[in-house]
């Protein structure tokens, strides 16, 4: 009785200092726990609200304008060298089968740009055929996960979707052709003006979309590609092609 | 060091509560602010884009 009185009255010093090393280190292991859980909730979300704010913001600002008429001809392309602003992106991507509205589109895939809740169009290392260019590869990046998620459902696109760009003054229109569920991220050659394992061989109007999967990892590329079937011209109301209306 | 920076808080058990509070907002604002946005592009999980591999591309 009188011994263990004394034993909880003044415990041993080493074992208090072992006892209180050990529950700093408890202290720290669950700390660390729930910063890791932080992290999480913030690629998930966090990034998300930041990014679709942002890119909706762009949005609105470059359909305002669109409203106002062009200095220089009012239905030019808007491919004239130095005509377009291109920075503040080039037109919106609709994809009905991912059905998240509408992207929007900014050159480069660098992660400030695809950061803001937008699709890029790649310009290293194969640049992209912009869609009014004769010949050639639309090619895009987005993110599967967080930052908007633009391409999150890029699983959803099957053959013979509709993917619809949209600029000033006209709609594209392109037919899904084909999918690679998983390439290696190295494998540059699904962006060429042709791309190779699309399954064509001579040059046309293709799209293609690239993000990463499995969903919440880099470790392999998705890709989808299209070919234009159709250009329609944007009438006074904007009024979208048949297969957005649905 | 939790039980530490409670018995260093001063005032009763609901200003204590109140602070504690404060602070844990406080940590996640910086975590979420500045610790998040810088450690992420070090972590392999957003990387969308085919390159060359050299490391300058995403």
């Amino acid at each position: 009785m009188s011994r263990a009185r004394r034993r909880s009255a003044q415990p041993p010093r080493d074992r208090s200092v072992l006892a209180g090393f050990l529950s700093v280190l408890g202290e720290l292991l669950i700390t660390v726990g729930l910063v890791l859980g932080l992290f999480v909730a913030y690629s998930l979300w966090w990034t998300n609200v930041l990014a679709d704010r942002q890119a909706s913001a762009r949005g609105d600002e470059i359909r305002r304008q669109w409203q106002q008429p062009s200095p220089g001809g009012a239905a030019q392309q808007p491919a004239g060298p130095g005509a377009l602003d291109t920075r503040g992106g080039i037109g919106f991507l609709h994809v009905p089968a991912m059905e998240n509205g509408e992207v929007l589109v900014k050159p480069g895939t660098s992660p400030d740009v695809l950061n803001e809740g937008v699709a890029g169009y790649y310009t290293e290392p194969v640049k992209a055929a912009l869609p009014w260019e004769a010949k050639g590869n639309f090619t895009l990046a987005a993110h599967r996960d967080g930052h908007g998620a633009k391409f999150h459902d890029i699983d959803k696109v099957k053959d013979g979707d509709a993917l619809v760009f949209e600029t000033r003054d006209t709609w594209y229109v392109y037919k899904v052709f084909a999918e690679l569920r998983q390439t290696s991220k190295y494998d540059v050659d699904v962006i060429n003006p042709v791309p190779k394992e699309s399954g064509r061989t001579a040059p046309g109007r293709y799209i293609t979309l690239t993000t990463c999967t499995p969903v919440y990892t880099s470790k392999y590329r998705y890709v989808v590609w299209g070919e234009l079937v159709r250009t329609e011209k944007v009438d006074a109301r904007r009024t979208p092609p048949a297969e957005l209306r649905r | 060091m939790y039980g530490w920076i409670w018995r260093h808080l001063p005032g009763n058990a609901w200003v204590r509560a109140l602070i504690s509070l404060a602070m844990v907002l406080a940590v996640v604002f910086v975590l979420f602010q500045y610790v998040f946005p810088w450690a992420e592009p070090l972590l392999p999980f957003n990387d969308v884009t085919v390159d060359e591999g050299s490391g300058a591309a995403p």
